[in-house]
């Protein structure tokens, strides 16, 4: 492995902060299940990173299963999201406030 | 060689990912949400974990943020209304976050990572599927019930009637 | 070619065999037989849960390993599937009338309460963090659908989309934690991160960062403080039946992996951890009952003190040891029957629409339906931990378990905030029985189902409060197969 194993690692972390970021700051329920995808994936990768390092299979077979798992939760959220916009043309988290905080 | 494409892949990743926390319009969003996935796959093919590049590419790039793009144009009209799109308290947000950020960089930097003892080669899929059959067997049905349980889920939430 | 297949062991996993199947039967029966077999779904919800308590009891007293180490059915394991397979019970029997008057009787439901189920039992089984984390997710993904199972009440859906999201935003974070871990461990089987520590002095800075985030996650999962923001929202937007079941099992099933995680794998006493927990314990105690004392809401009281409760049980998962996680067991139990037995009784007096869930809508209950008023006197009389209810004896052996290991201040902080807990529990009973000024209407929905499932929880609750040595020693055969 020329590139150094640290540098995957770091690469895999800025991304998962990218994310938490993008959920803590943004309304948009759609951008907020982006930034999720995005935290997802810097753990992928550090997983990935790791099995390769350690020449050990089952941080490659966990990412294959969090890969599904990933696609099963979007399309979930993504059928919610829809749901939400059918009874109130909005998908904003702020808007969502029937009830108070 | 691979240290160029590293650097290209790192800048495309950190980039895109950036448009997608960042950008106003969801569409836009969504786009660079592809070209990091796909930034993404190829940092798995420089690690020689063809079969995950490979499945990164299927799942991410051609269901899940193609479903997301669905989610976008199902919800909003494509002219881009540009509303407010930020929380009101991204400071606080971001001065925690980074401060964690740095404090794992600093974890990961400090760490000197003992090469492994077997000397195998790179996991290949066969292996992979070797593996899923019979070790992972578990986590791999457990995996379908999830499947199973998404499928009937969002058919509920989502059928109209 | 030949291929090493590890031993497998079915038979290990017989209680998640036998509810997935029946969920198969009910999609089944949904898809192809004739319309009126669908009032029959409940019934064969039902006998499958029954079907999952015999082989509960048939595996007791057996640890066996299986999927080469990655699940075990020890007593640990068995007493949290008995906890879910209660949980799942009670909740079935209060949902049948509930989802006929709010018209959302859809089979899919009972489909998704048993396959939840089955999330919660593998998480609790599980000695893998892979299969753990997989478990969670078919836990998780369930109950965001029947978050927001009411289609048509914007309160449900904003619960199913809260739900979603802090739900994803803590699997991330748990995801993370997993994968540090094992760059740290070389392994995610949590036998062998339990070798590789016992050996080792202290844990690498990178694996205290996995097991931080992993903990986070739990953490969000479990609800405890500062992490519980999105809980008195979830609670009081899903449907009531939805909520009953959410605060039972997915809480029993958050702590046993806790369990499992602090006490086989972590067990090193460092004290950062034990000083952590302790800390998480006091807020959460605190905050949950102080906020509780201002709802007006039942269903929103409820959920910040479903929170307090949380901070209870991690009190017993301080404490540790032998005492502390039989304490945190029993507790569990007694929670789950007082608790589902106050939400039966919200659903049996509820409305269409539930609009009269406030504490004035049950102003002099007591006069028109004095056996409704003292089940829910029963009820909140446990919660609040008064003898000679479940509730005081679970309090009662949580703090002396603290007590015993050494923690008296905080045995005595979670004293006080029982004490506080006594304030908004009793106004329910106050309001009821001596309100000048009672509700104008009272609805009642007469349901078979739902009363048996009240028996149940009130005679549970008062046995477990008269007689728990027999369950308490059950707990604490139930945590010797891996402490010992």
């Amino acid at each position: 492995m020329p590139v150094p194993l640290g540098y995957y690692l770091g690469l895999a972390a800025i991304i998962f902060t990218v994310g938490v970021i993008g959920v803590l700051v943004r309304r948009n329920a759609i951008i907020i299940l982006m930034s999720i995808e995005l935290m997802l994936n810097g753990a992928n990768l550090t997983l990935v990173a790791f099995s390769v390092h350690l020449q050990e299979l089952s941080g490659q077979v966990f990412v294959f299963l969090v890969m599904t798992v990933a696609a099963a939760e979007a399309a979930v959220g993504l059928a919610i999201i829809v749901m939400i916009f059918r009874n109130r043309e909005s998908v904003n988290v702020d808007n969502l406030n029937i009830m108070k905080w | 060689m691979f240290d160029l494409a590293f650097y290209i892949l790192a800048v495309l990743i950190l980039g895109s990912a950036l448009m997608v926390v960042t950008l106003r319009n969801i569409f836009h969003c969504a786009l660079f949400l592809v070209l990091c996935m796909f930034s993404i796959a190829g940092i798995y093919i420089l690690l020689e974990a063809e079969f995950i590049a490979a499945v990164q590419v299927l799942i991410y790039v051609g269901a899940v943020t193609i479903l997301m793009i669905f989610a976008v144009m199902l919800t909003h009209q494509l002219t881009g209304k540009t509303i407010r799109q930020v929380n009101d308290q991204p400071i606080a947000a971001l001065f925690i976050i980074s401060s964690l950020l740095v404090l794992t960089l600093l974890a990961l930097s400090k760490t000197t990572w003992e090469v492994a003892s077997s000397s195998g080669v790179s996991p290949s899929a066969t292996e992979l599927g070797r593996a899923l059959m019979t070790v992972y067997v578990l986590p791999f049905e457990v995996v379908s019930v999830v499947l199973l349980v998404a499928l009937v889920g969002a058919i509920v939430i989502s059928r109209g009637d | 070619m030949s291929i090493p297949i590890p031993s497998i062991n079915i038979g290990a996993i017989l209680p998640e065999i036998i509810l997935i199947a029946t969920a198969f039967v009910i999609i089944f029966v949904e898809l192809f037989a004739p319309k009126r077999w669908r009032l029959g779904i409940p019934i064969i919800c039902f006998a499958g849960l029954l079907a999952g308590f015999y082989a509960v009891g048939s595996l007791w007293g057996e640890t066996i390993f299986a999927f080469g180490e990655s699940v075990t059915s020890d007593n640990f394991a068995l007493f949290f599937k008995f906890i879910f397979l209660l949980g799942a019970l009670l909740v079935t029997l209060i949902s049948v009338d509930y989802l006929k008057r709010e018209g959302i009787y859809h089979a899919e439901y009972f489909f998704l309460i048993l396959l939840s189920t089955v999330g919660m039992m593998i998480m609790a089984s599980s000695l893998d963090l892979i299969s753990i984390f997989l478990g969670l997710e078919v836990m998780s993904i369930a109950l965001y659908v029947l978050a927001g199972f009411n289609r048509t009440d914007p309160r449900s859906n904003e619960a199913s989309l809260k739900y979603f999201l802090i739900g994803a935003f803590a699997s991330g974070f748990l995801l993370y934690g997993i994968a540090l871990l094992y760059g740290n461990f070389h392994t995610t089987n949590l036998g062998e991160i339990f070798a590789l520590l016992s050996g080792q002095e202290s844990l690498s800075i990178i694996g205290l960062i996995g097991i931080v985030l992993v903990l986070i996650g739990f953490f969000f999962k479990v609800a405890f403080v500062p992490f519980h923001m999105w809980v008195p929202d979830v609670y009081q937007g899903a449907p009531t039946s939805v909520t009953a079941f959410m605060s039972a099992g997915p809480k029993a099933a958050g702590f046993a992996v806790l369990l499992r995680i602090v006490i086989y794998a972590f067990n090193t006493s460092s004290p950062e951890f034990t000083n952590l927990l302790w800390i998480v314990a006091v807020v959460t105690m605190s905050v949950g009952n102080i906020v509780a004392i201002a709802q007006n809401n039942l269903k929103r009281m409820l959920a910040y003190s479903s929170i307090a409760h949380a901070g209870y049980v991690l009190v017993a998962v301080v404490a540790g040891g032998p005492v502390g996680t039989s304490a945190a067991m029993f507790y569990l139990l007694v929670y789950t029957l007082m608790n589902v037995g106050a939400f039966s009784i919200l659903i049996v007096f509820g409305k269409r629409g539930e609009d009269n869930l406030n504490f004035s809508d049950y102003a002099g209950l007591a006069s028109k339906y004095p056996l409704g008023a003292l089940a829910m006197t029963l009820f909140m009389l446990s919660l609040a931990g008064i003898p000679p209810t479940a509730g005081f004896v679970g309090k009662f052996y949580v703090f002396s378990a603290a007590v015993s290991q050494g923690y008296v201040t905080l045995a005595v902080i979670g004293v006080l905030n029982s004490l506080i807990s006594v304030y908004y529990y009793i106004r329910v009973v106050v309001v009821m029985y001596m309100s000048a000024k009672p509700a104008e209407k009272f609805y009642f929905t007469y349901s078979v189902p739902a009363i048996i499932a009240l028996i149940i929880a009130a005679w549970g609750t008062l046995q477990l409060g008269i007689l728990p040595e027999r369950w308490l020693s059950l707990a604490k055969d139930s945590i010797f197969s891996f402490l010992l």
